[in-house]
């Protein structure tokens, strides 16, 4: 069972009026917000400690645990003129002349923009001579929009994070009205990401690689910058998400990936990709491993298959180990029901008279339903074990629609889960995750049987036999699966060129970018 | 009639791919050379002169030695040259005994000398009590590194793999721990000795195997025992004028084929596959014996008069069972040797030239007089009546699945493989012979690249050239056909991005300043080096694959299909060099405030990288 000296006291109902109960979030937070891609994750991330870091108080929460509150920057002017902003193209073609470009183009934008007062972006023309060199300079930063082919509506839109200039807020704009925050896109993960992070045991000397990241020293940041008139205060104060502990071992173990990849001091920004991999992975083992704690059964594990060409044991094992892990939140949300149905005080009132109303009342304390104000939460006979089962079934329907599904999205957005070369989902990592993942591990080299110890103690991955042995145990294990496993393993390694091969006995797994950094240092 | 030659071939046949035990292999072929009567294969170790002056009683202060490397290195057999050298005691050394110790007198001090024959074959606990246990043994042997003072002295040979897995389980005592940490580095970095500690590190499978087949192909082929042969032919078998064996032992000898041999060993080492000597030993035995027909696929002096009378002696090429043309196909498959000479698709890989001549040469005017030189000269292994008979029932052949094109094809591959040894240097360039490989560049690499820089000579500017244009082909995405300047090119936001279009900085390849690029010798490998100031530069390994990979893709190729591990490694190398501008800048005088400027590349119609300035003013 979980410490409860863990635990952070959980915050008023007033504060989440929305929410139709309070299971999940007393589980893992408010809130694990399953479509939420990787990206959009480490996006709201950012946007959360900029606004930090601008009030002074980067990965630093000061003992106050509850609420996270900040105010993220908008940016309407800079994102109309990026994802809003079809007039130009066509007048950039049409029109070679400069001055008539500008001042059509400036008359539309007065039109079209919405989101922003006054909606003059004649502050461009100082900056920018040539109406077609402005042009060509918002395509290429319009090119490396992040998540570009997905069909979102504009305000949703996200810049590449080149610095502080360019972080903004997910919102929603409709006509002339002032943009409102929809929390669909950004749906509160990345602030549960952010306090992780504050909470976890290296934060400190975390602090200053993502103050690096964050002052936006790069001719991008500045570029963006200018792009923005002066002044652009513009921000609402944002609050409400809760996370339910105060430390955990999940916390220190994305804390310690993210200081290793930071370490590396990749250039540019190299490091992003790998970060966003390990975040939708951390985030993915917290729900699993807080699971697993509220039913009290041993820590997940995950058997892993490196792709083959031919259906082989380790598929079978890892479709069933998969199928296992889904279970797992699931459980732990009927194991809280049924522990609140056993105890004490529960059965205490079920006895008593007016037991329907007790029973009601313990529920509303303990899970906040069904809701005073709604009296449509519950309206089957006043029995107890009525009202019981109609609390699971609802927080079971509710889990299933989004906490439930972050296993798998989150698994599949880094690279964990996937269907590939079969039509069930499985561990599978993909390369994207195993460059990820020795990057965060391998220093400059690590003997290969040591690497897969390592990624089983850290995470929970089986890959070769001996973990395999410890996970499945000894009798009907087949080695010889689990080693052809490993062996693709190291093949693979090889492609991605972080593997050296010394012999039959000996392979080191090397980390090809320890040295990039390395050359400027001291 | 004397029973020489036959025993000679039986002996060879014995280093073939025969499945057996490999433990104890240097004293088993010993033990048959004395029982057949003939004298085993033996030439000098490049290591051994010096590692026997290292045990010499005038050699230099007493190091310890580490003798390491894959199975069939020879490490047994140094340190059986190392033991007569110190009048160690033979009949010890005959049986199954791993440990054995001496007093010795080296650089003039009194040590005893420790000598482990097979690390992983020492047994745990010692019968006469010499030593503790494994780990004790090791710990005194971690302590003999480190202190200057001790006298004693070691002697060990062992696997890599298990010479750290040993150390690992010897104990955590802090010598122990600081001895397998400093042969871990000298492991992966190729090091053999340090200034520190007085330790020679061998590690034999750094040995360039093109030097161990030119000594082993001097013992083989100059072997007294091959005069016996000679002079026990019979007529219609064994060593007459139409025994295979005879013909392949003459093939060997030929300079031609010979030379192309060690090309093909010289590239696996440019390409970083090591082969021990025991595996060259049962290619060559395997090349001149191997049969598809006979009892283990390697012939007798027995079998050669039935060979004759069917008619299979093509069966027998020399040039198919170089690539283990002989074996059944996972035996092939199993043996590393083979595996790697495979690599190379000799006899699968052509041209149209080439096949042109093959199939067509006989019947078509133009080319006939090259195929009378090249396949008709040749009776035993080149355009025998069999494979006329074939070539014509091919072109002729009115149906698609007749059986005679398989057989064909199937004759076609040993022709290509006889081909790549046979073909004169004269005609090695216009009918471009390594077409018949699959590095097509592979000829250039030895003869333009890596014989003018074991020469000092610099290396012709196209070549330096074309390495530059793949370069910034895959740099930066785009077909460019930019070849005097390198373009150090990255994308918004991620420097290994497929397509890169904001150009950071150009290096040219002619000296300007401190900037260059060049092509040098490094470790005895060529490398690219890429200069950008005085004391900042980034260097590329150019193994064969690497050269293969930048040659293609200057000429056409796409980046994704030749070698993906390649493309990888390039991508590396750029972030490298774009970290290294990062620190050139940084070492220059700050500048003061800026305007914005960038540089977006682009593509003129002919190819070249242009530039489009793009200026930002910050009023």
């Amino acid at each position: 069972m979980i410490d409860q000296a863990l635990r952070v006291p959980p915050p008023r109902p007033a504060d989440h009026l929305q929410n139709e109960m309070w299971v999940d979030e007393q589980i893992w937070g408010h809130r694990l917000w399953d479509t939420q891609s990787p990206w959009l994750l480490f996006l709201e991330f950012l946007s959360v400690a900029e606004a930090k870091r601008r009030d002074g108080m980067l990965l630093d929460e000061r003992g106050q645990l509850y609420p996270l509150q900040f105010r993220p920057n908008k940016r309407m002017g800079l994102r109309n003129l990026l994802f809003n902003n079809e007039s130009m193209s066509r007048t950039a073609a049409r029109l070679a002349d400069n001055n008539s470009a500008w001042s059509e183009w400036l008359q539309e934008m007065h039109e079209t923009a919405q989101g922003v007062s006054p909606p003059d972006f004649t502050y461009l023309r100082s900056h920018f001579r040539s109406f077609h060199q402005l042009e060509l300079l918002l395509a290429l930063l319009r090119s490396s929009a992040v998540e570009s082919d997905s069909n979102r509506r504009w305000t949703s839109r996200f810049l590449f994070p080149f610095g502080p200039n360019a972080l903004y807020e997910d919102l929603t704009v409709k006509g002339s009205t002032q943009p409102s925050r929809e929390y669909i896109n950004f749906g509160r993960t990345g602030e549960l990401l952010y306090m992780m992070l504050c909470r976890a045991d290296c934060a400190n000397a975390l602090r200053p690689c993502l103050d690096r990241f964050l002052a936006g020293d790069n001719p991008w940041n500045t570029l963006v910058g200018v792009l923005q008139p002066e002044g652009d205060q513009d921000r609402s104060l944002r609050e409400a998400s809760y996370l339910p502990y105060r430390r955990h071992s999940a916390f220190d173990r994305l804390g310690e990936d993210w200081l290793a990849v930071c370490r590396l001091q990749l250039p540019g920004f190299d490091a992003y990709p790998h970060l966003v991999t390990l975040s939708a992975l951390h985030v993915a083992l917290y729900q699993l491993a807080i699971a697993a704690d509220q039913c009290a059964t041993t820590r997940p594990h995950f058997i892993c298959e490196l792709v083959a060409p031919r259906k082989t044991l380790v598929r079978e094992l890892s479709t069933m180990s998969y199928l296992d892990n889904a279970q797992l939140s699931r459980r732990a949300v009927e194991s809280l029901i049924s522990g609140i149905a056993e105890s004490p005080e529960w059965l205490d009132a079920a006895s008593q008279s007016n037991a329907f109303s007790l029973c009601k009342t313990i529920l509303q304390d303990k899970v906040r339903w069904p809701r005073a104000a709604h009296p449509e939460d519950y309206d089957g006979p006043e029995d107890p074990a009525r009202l019981l089962g109609d609390l699971r079934t609802n927080a079971s329907n509710r889990h299933r629609q989004h906490a439930g599904n972050i296993h798998r999205t989150y698994g599949g957005g880094a690279g964990l889960v996937s269907r590939r070369g079969t039509n069930r989902l499985r561990y599978a990592p993909n390369d994207g995750l195993i460059k990820a993942l020795v990057l965060a591990n391998v220093q400059q080299r690590m003997e290969f049987g040591q690497f897969l110890a390592t990624l089983f103690n850290r995470y929970g991955f089986v890959f070769g036999e001996r973990e395999a042995e410890r996970v499945l145990g000894k009798d009907d294990l087949d080695k010889r699966a689990f080693q052809a496993n490993a062996e693709r393993l190291e093949r693979r390694l090889a492609t991605l060129g972080m593997l050296r091969r010394l012999s039959d006995a000996c392979a080191y797994v090397i980390n090809p970018l320890w040295s990039v950094g390395q050359h400027d240092r001291g | 009639m004397s029973t020489v030659g036959i025993n000679w071939i039986r002996f060879l046949r014995q280093h073939g791919p025969l499945s057996r035990n490999d433990s104890m292999y240097d004293e088993q072929i010993h033990r048959l050379a004395r029982r057949l009567g003939v004298s085993p294969l033996s030439f000098e170790h490049p290591l051994e002169r010096r590692l026997l002056g290292v045990f010499s009683a005038d050699g230099p202060s007493p190091v310890s030695v580490v003798l390491t490397g894959t199975a069939g290195d020879g490490k047994t057999h140094l340190c059986g040259k190392v033991w007569r050298h110190v009048d160690g005691d033979l009949a010890a050394w005959g049986s199954d005994e791993q440990y054995f110790t001496k007093p010795i007198l080296v650089g003039g001090r009194a040590v005893t000398l420790h000598l482990i024959r097979d690390l992983t074959a020492l047994p745990e606990h010692d019968e006469q009590g010499r030593y503790a246990d494994k780990a004790s043994l090791l710990q005194r042997l971690a302590r003999a590194t480190f202190d200057t003072s001790s006298t004693d002295v070691f002697l060990i040979a062992a696997n890599d793999g298990q010479l750290l897995e040993e150390w690992t389980r010897a104990g955590n005592d802090d010598r122990t721990v600081a001895a397998r940490d400093l042969f871990e580095r000298l492991l992966v970095e190729d090091l053999s000795e340090t200034a520190e500690v007085p330790l020679l590190f061998c590690n034999l499978s750094r040995r360039p195997c093109s030097q161990l087949l030119d000594l082993a192909l001097d013992a083989l082929l100059t072997h007294t025992a091959w005069q016996a042969c000679y002079d026990s032919a019979e007529p219609e078998g064994f060593f007459s004028g139409n025994c295979p064996i005879r013909r392949n032992y003459e093939l060997l000898k030929d300079p031609l084929v010979r030379s192309r041999l060690r090309n093909l060993f010289e590239l696996c080492d440019h390409s970083d596959l090591h082969t021990p000597i025991r595996r060259i030993l049962l290619l060559l035995s395997n090349a001149l014996l191997g049969h598809p027909g006979v009892k283990d696929r390697l012939m007798q002096a027995g079998d050669i008069r039935s060979i004759v009378a069917a008619g299979t002696t093509a069966k027998a090429s020399l040039f198919s069972n170089i690539f283990g043309g002989n074996l059944t196909d996972t035996r092939r498959e199993s043996l590393e040797i083979f595996e790697f000479l495979n690599r190379f698709r000799i006899g699968y890989e052509t041209s149209n030239k080439i096949d042109n001549i093959l199939i067509f040469g006989a019947a078509d005017d133009s080319l006939r007089p090259l195929y009378e030189r090249l396949l008709a000269s040749d009776s035993f292994y080149g355009a025998d009546e069999w494979y006329r008979a074939a070539q014509l029932a091919y072109i002729e052949s009115a149906e698609e699945d007749d059986g005679s094109a398989a057989t064909f094809l199937a004759t076609l591959v040993a022709q290509r493989r006889r081909l790549f040894f046979t073909l004169p240097d004269d005609l090695a360039e216009p009918l471009r012979l390594w077409d018949l490989t699959m590095f097509q560049y592979a000829g250039e690499y030895l003869a333009r690249v890596l014989y003018p820089l074991k020469q000092n000579a610099p290396v012709e500017r196209a070549i330096l050239s074309r390495l530059v244009r793949g370069l910034n082909r895959v740099f930066t995405g785009l077909l460019a056909t930019t070849d005097r300047d390198l373009l150090l090119a990255t994308s918004l936001s991620y420097s290994g991005a497929r397509v890169s279009q904001i150009l950071e900085d150009r290096i040219p390849v002619t000296p300007r300043l401190h900037e260059r690029i060049a092509l040098v010798l490094c470790n005895d490998r060529p490398t690219l080096s890429v200069h950008l100031a005085e004391n900042v530069k980034r260097i590329l390994g150019l193994n064969l694959t690497r050269y293969e990979f930048l040659s293609r893709v200057a000429e056409g190729a796409l980046p994704g299909s030749f070698s993906r591990e390649c493309y990888e490694d390039i991508l590396a190398f750029k972030s490298q060099v774009l970290a290294a501008l990062t620190e050139r800048r940084r070492a220059e005088p700050p500048q003061g405030p800026q305007p914005l400027y960038l540089r977006l590349l682009d593509l003129d119609p002919s190819g070249n990288a242009i530039e489009q300035p793009v200026e930002v003013l910050n009023d």
